[in-house]
Formats: C-alpha cells, sequence, structure tokens
C-alpha cells in the first residue's frame, strides 16, 4: 500500500513523552513492531498503557516524540495514517441505536471501505455475528459487543490493530474466539498491539511482551527468550506489591 | 519595574480626580462621572484585544503563558466592564431617572460584561488535562472577539435614547479626561502584568508541592 | 425526619458550594435570559402588544430547544466511545462539525415547522410575506446550531454541561437576537420595513438590513466554528 515510502516497521514508536497536567505519563518510549508481530503490552493500573495506545491512535497529541504508522507520521498525515490504523478500546464505538449491520454499514462508509456489503458479510461471519445482524446493539451482551467492537475495527482491512484490554469482561470461551481471530489477522500479515493487565493472556496470543511501569518500558523481548513461568511469577508479586 | 507601572498609574488617577473635581468640574454634577465611565470602556475593550491576541498566541504555540495572560485579560476586562456598567447606570438614574434601558450604547456595555463573565465562568468549569481547558477556553476568546464587531453593529438596530451633548469648554477638562485615560490604561496593563506572573507562580508552587 | 431533611438540605447546599462553577452558571444564566428578552422585546419602539410578544417566545423557544439538541448530538458521542470512533476515521474535523451542524439544523427546521404555526395562532399573527418569514427564520437556524455545534462538543466533559452551553450560546447569539426580532417584528406588521432615526449611533432600522446583518452573522460563525472546532475535540 505505502510504495511510495517503503518502510521496515509497521509501527514506530520514538521517544514519546506525554505529562498530564503535572504527572508525567509516558517517559521516552521507544517501541518498533515489524508487520505481522503481535506484542502485548503489560503492567498494571495507571501504567500509561491506555495513554500509550491513545497517543498512538493520535487520540491524544504527545508532548514531545513521533509515531509511524506504515511509515506515515500520525500527526503530519493523520488521514492516510488512520486509514492504517484498527482500533478497539474500552468502550465499543457502537451506536446502541443502531444494529449490528448498520454500526458496520456506517463505520465502511466513514473509511470509504469499497464493495460494503461484501466487506461487512466477510466480518460478520469471520466474527460469528452473522445471526445477530439485525440486533440493535444495546441489546448484545457484552461478549458480541466485543465481537462488534472487532469487526468494526478490522472493516477497512488496517495493517495495525491497536487493542486496549481486548479481554476485559469475556468469559474463557469469548477471550478464545477472540485470540484466534487475533491469531487469523497476524497471520495476514497484520500487526497488533494489545494492552492487558493479565499477563497470561497476553502471552497465550503475543509472541512478544513488553511492560509498563510509571510510563517507562521496562521490558521489551521475544516470548521464547524469556523464561515464562518465572518472569509470570515474578511479574505476580511484582504486581501484588505494587497495587 | 511593574510597582513603578502601577504606582505611575494611581499618580495619573489621582491627579484626574483632582482635576475633574476642582478646575475642570462639569455641570450637572452627575456628569463628572465620566472621567472615570470613559477610560474604563476603551479598558474593557483594549482587554478583549489581549484576549483575542493571547487566545491567538496561545493556539498558534501552546505555550502556557500566552493561555495564563488571556485569563489575567479576562479577569482585568471583567473589572473594567463592572465599573463601566456601574458608573453608566448611576449616570443614567441621576441623567433620565432610569438605571437601564435599552440603548445601544448600554446594550453593547452589558453584552461586553455577559462576555467577560461567561468566559470566567467557562475557564472555572472546564476540567481535567488544563491544556485542553486552555484551548477551548482560547476558542471562546476568540470567537467572542468575533462577537464584539458583531454587538456593535447590532446595536444599530435599536434605536438611541437622547444623550447629554458633552463638549468640553475648558482645557482642564480635557486635562482631566486624558489624565484618567492614560491613568486606567497604565492600571490595566500593570493588572495583567501582575495577575498573569501571579498565575504563573501558583502554578509553579503546585507542580512543586505535587511531585 | 428532620435530621434526615437537615443533612441532605446540608449536603446539598456544601455540594453545590464546592462545585463553585454551579452557582454563577445558573445566576449569569438567569440574566442572560432576562436580558435577551429585554432587547428582544425593544428592538425598535414597537411598544407592546402580541407581534412583540410573538417575536420573543419565537427566538427563546428556538434557542432552548435548539441547545437541548445540540447538547444531545454530542452527549450521544461521548457515549461508548464514539467520539473516537469518528476522530479515528479518515477524516478531518471539519467534515464531522459540518455534518454535525447539518443533523442539528433538521431538527431545528423540525421543531420550527411546528412551533412558528402554534405561534402564529396563540398570538393571532398575520405574517407579510411568507418567504422572507423562511429566510429570517433559517438565518435565525443557522446562526443557533453553528454555535451550539461548536460548543455542544466543548461542554461534554464539564459538570454543568447545559448549564454551561446555554450561557456560552446565549451570550453569543445575543447581537443576532436583535436585529432577528427586528425582522419578525416587521413581518408581523409592528414596525414598518424601514425606520430613520438619528444619533451617534446611526439607526439601521430595515428589513433588508437586519437580513444582512443576519447573514454576515451566520457566515462569520459557520466559517469560525467549521475551523475551530479541531481544536475543541481533540484532547
Amino acid at each position: 500500500m505505502a510504495q511510495d515510502e517503503p518502510t521496515s516497521a509497521a509501527l514506530s514508536v520514538r521517544a514519546v513523552s506525554k505529562t498530564f497536567v503535572t504527572k508525567p505519563v509516558l517517559r521516552g518510549i521507544d517501541l518498533v513492531v515489524p508487520a505481522g508481530e503481535a506484542v502485548c503490552l503489560c503492567g498494571i493500573n495507571g501504567a500509561g498503557k491506555s495513554t500509550l495506545l491513545r497517543v498512538i491512535a493520535g487520540l491524544l497529541r504527545p508532548d514531545s516524540g513521533s509515531i509511524a504508522i506504515q511509515g506515515y507520521e500520525v500527526r503530519r498525515e493523520p488521514e492516510k495514517s488512520r486509514r492504517q490504523l484498527g482500533m478497539i478500546s474500552h468502550a465499543g464505538m457502537a451506536y446502541p441505536e443502531l444494529t449490528v449491520s448498520e454500526n458496520l454499514a456506517f463505520a465502511a462508509r466513514l473509511y470509504g471501505v469499497p464493495r460494503r456489503a461484501e466487506r461487512i458479510e466477510e466480518l460478520l461471519a469471520g466474527t460469528g455475528l452473522t445471526s445477530y445482524r439485525y440486533d440493535r446493539a444495546e441489546i448484545l451482551s457484552r461478549g458480541l459487543q466485543q465481537r462488534l467492537a472487532i469487526a468494526r475495527a478490522l472493516l477497512h482491512r488496517p495493517a495495525v490493530l491497536l487493542a486496549d484490554e481486548p479481554f476485559t469482561g469475556l468469559d474463557a470461551a469469548a477471550t478464545q474466539d477472540v485470540c484466534t481471530i487475533f491469531d487469523r489477522f497476524a497471520r495476514d500479515g497484520g500487526t497488533i498491539l494489545m494492552t492487558t493487565h493479565d499477563l497470561r493472556l497476553g502471552l497465550q496470543c503475543c509472541r512478544r511482551v513488553a511492560v509498563l511501569d510509571q510510563g517507562v518500558l521496562i521490558l521489551d523481548a521475544s516470548k521464547d527468550r524469556i523464561d515464562t513461568r518465572r518472569f509470570l511469577d515474578d511479574y505476580l508479586s511484582y504486581a501484588r506489591t505494587m497495587s | 519595574m511593574r510597582r513603578l507601572l502601577l504606582a505611575l498609574a494611581f499618580l495619573l488617577l489621582i491627579a484626574s480626580t483632582l482635576i475633574g473635581l476642582t478646575r475642570g468640574q462639569i455641570d450637572p454634577l452627575q456628569r463628572n462621572i465620566l472621567y472615570v465611565h470613559v477610560p474604563n470602556s476603551v479598558c474593557a475593550l483594549l482587554c478583549f484585544v489581549v484576549v483575542l491576541v493571547t487566545s491567538v498566541g496561545y493556539l498558534a504555540t501552546g505555550k502556557q503563558t500566552w493561555d495564563l495572560a488571556a485569563t489575567a485579560a479576562a479577569e482585568a476586562g471583567f473589572v473594567f466592564a463592572t465599573i463601566l456598567n456601574a458608573t453608566g447606570m448611576i449616570f443614567s438614574r441621576a441623567e433620565w431617572n432610569v438605571w437601564w434601558t435599552p440603548s445601544p450604547r448600554l446594550v453593547t456595555s452589558a453584552i461586553l460584561w455577559f462576555l467577560y463573565a461567561v468566559y470566567l465562568i467557562l475557564r472555572v468549569s472546564l476540567p481535567g488535562a488544563q491544556r485542553r481547558a486552555a484551548r477551548l477556553c482560547a476558542v471562546f476568546g476568540i470567537v467572542a472577539f468575533l462577537d464584539v464587531p458583531l454587538v456593535y453593529i447590532s446595536a444599530r438596530f435599536i434605536p438611541d435614547i437622547h444623550r447629554p451633548n458633552f463638549s468640553f469648554d475648558s482645557t482642564w477638562q480635557t486635562a482631566a479626561l486624558m489624565l484618567g485615560m492614560a491613568g486606567t490604561i497604565l492600571l490595566a496593563a500593570g493588572l495583567i502584568w501582575l495577575r498573569t506572573s501571579l498565575l504563573r507562580d501558583t502554578l509553579k508552587l503546585e507542580q512543586e508541592l505535587l511531585r | 425526619m428532620w435530621l434526615g431533611l437537615r443533612a441532605i438540605l446540608i449536603k446539598d447546599i456544601v455540594v453545590e458550594l464546592r462545585a463553585r462553577q454551579a452557582l454563577p452558571t445558573m445566576v449569569v444564566l438567569g440574566m442572560l435570559i432576562v436580558f435577551i428578552l429585554r432587547i428582544a422585546s425593544e428592538s425598535a419602539a414597537a411598544g407592546g402588544g402580541a407581534p412583540v410578544m410573538g417575536a420573543a417566545a419565537l427566538w427563546i423557544a428556538f434557542l432552548f430547544s435548539g441547545l437541548l439538541a445540540q447538547e444531545r448530538s454530542f452527549a450521544a458521542e461521548q457515549h461508548n466511545g464514539c467520539m473516537d470512533g469518528l476522530l479515528l476515521a479518515p477524516l478531518d474535523a471539519g467534515t464531522i462539525y459540518l455534518a454535525k451542524l447539518l443533523a442539528n439544523i433538521i431538527l431545528l427546521t423540525i421543531f420550527e415547522a411546528v412551533v412558528v404555526p402554534l405561534v402564529l395562532i396563540a398570538f393571532h399573527l398575520h405574517v407579510a410575506g411568507w418567504g422572507r418569514l423562511v429566510t429570517v427564520l433559517l438565518l435565525g437556524n443557522l446562526g443557533i446550531s453553528s454555535v451550539g455545534t461548536l460548543f455542544s462538543a466543548a461542554v461534554q466533559l464539564t459538570r454543568t454541561r447545559g448549564a454551561l452551553l446555554s450561557i456560552v450560546v446565549l451570550v453569543l447569539l445575543m447581537p443576532m437576537m436583535i436585529p432577528a426580532s427586528f425582522a419578525l417584528l416587521v413581518l408581523f406588521g409592528a414596525l414598518p420595513e424601514r425606520m430613520v432615526g438619528s444619533g451617534s449611533f446611526a439607526f439601521v432600522g430595515s428589513f433588508p438590513a437586519a437580513v444582512a446583518y443576519m447573514l454576515a452573522f451566520d457566515a462569520v460563525f459557520t466559517v469560525a466554528s467549521w475551523l475551530l472546532f479541531g481544536v475543541v475535540v481533540e484532547e
């Protein structure tokens, strides 16, 4: 897609800092994610995970540093970079008064998705929402709402998917389904950056782990280079002492 | 420097008052309020220009000082607009026996006061991230300034009541007004300056305490 | 019972006083309403009577129902993170503003279609020129909606949302209300098409001048809001 600007990394975050009033939330974050990789961003509540995601998405302006998605600088070329980006946030971004397929059709129009009806069909099938298509978003269960949010985020074939706590409020089966959808997306060359406070789940579907603590990335490693069991134990005891 | 400015402003205002009460007296008595009223109306408008310039400055640069100066100018402008309306009402009551009536000048002065009042309320109502609040206030400052010329044009749809014809017949009177004008403008500049640095110091102190 | 009553009363007063902005907002809102009614009912020496009451009633009704619609239009986006969804889309903020503005104009037009006949019937008013009435109403509609849409996005996260939006919009719209009620008074036959005046503020009492003024007001505020909207929605 970005043939005019060849880049190796799908997502690159360089020296990003952000302060809320007087409290520094992000301090010099560097993170480069090549295409097709899934990264799990862990950290306790208030570590700055959501802030980092919102800064990457362009919803928050960083105080310093730069972010590029598929080589497009988020601040300089907002429309091109947003086209490459899908996001799942805490809230589903769905209008409760509209039905599932109406919500998707609205999002598809916002992004100018070609052959809209077919693409929506494809996603309804992919997320298992086909039989709920005529239901209003307000009556969906938490798990179904999350699937709708995923369908909405993937509708315009983004290169990078940001997911903020995608497993919150989901039962084991729904979590597994979401993991499967993410896996499929990554296998097709998609890049994922997800946050979670539950490291166990994060390790399940990502190959790379980054830990954010008080606005600083204290660890960024591939899963097979760390001793998963020991790391988990350390992390859990650390999280307990912090909270 | 700031102290010098404010001291000079007070000296000029005292001189203006003394001359106004002695050699420069206007007949009848109530019209002498013009020595306060006119300089305050000029300053109320000048502060609006400062709010506009600082608001644009803030949106363009994102520097906090601009935002603080805008707040200071709005606060000073609110004071001047309050004095403007209060003295105007006192005069109106003495001259025409009504406190207020919709005449163009009275309407425009009142709207000016409302614009400042709403600006200051907006300032304390906006929560959360300070930069967002500052940006919203800057937007209101700019839009409110666009409103000011419209206010003056719109007032032309109201027929004016008879206005007393002031004509100065002595240089003392002109001198009193000019001194008052200079004094009030210096006072405005001093107040905005003082308040801006006070706001900056307060903010710094808060940051120190939070650290 | 007395204990509970006292507890709730004291709690309410303390909470109101802690939210420093609430009381001044209400006070200024009240003052603005009185003030607008006063200048709208005497934008020209039309005396009193049904036309003056009708014109004032119309504009006050439009202002407040417009404000309610506008407040809702962004409250709906705030819910469920929908606003983020819009900001994430590859659109510039001006497009979001224009879409919202058009939606608010349409809602207010529907409202006008119902309320205007009601006012005409209730106040026994005869209209000189329906086309001109529609023009004046639409210009007023655009003015109310342009300012309201911009600032309803701004006040969403405040505690006093609706009241704050009201004072912001009312104070900015006040200058338009003067020629707007003047124009209605001409159409309701309470004022002649053209009036002559004197004084240092030359009196511009003519219907075309009032329409031209409203047009200028709409143009200035729509363009300014469209340009500044991005600044308002960005966090």
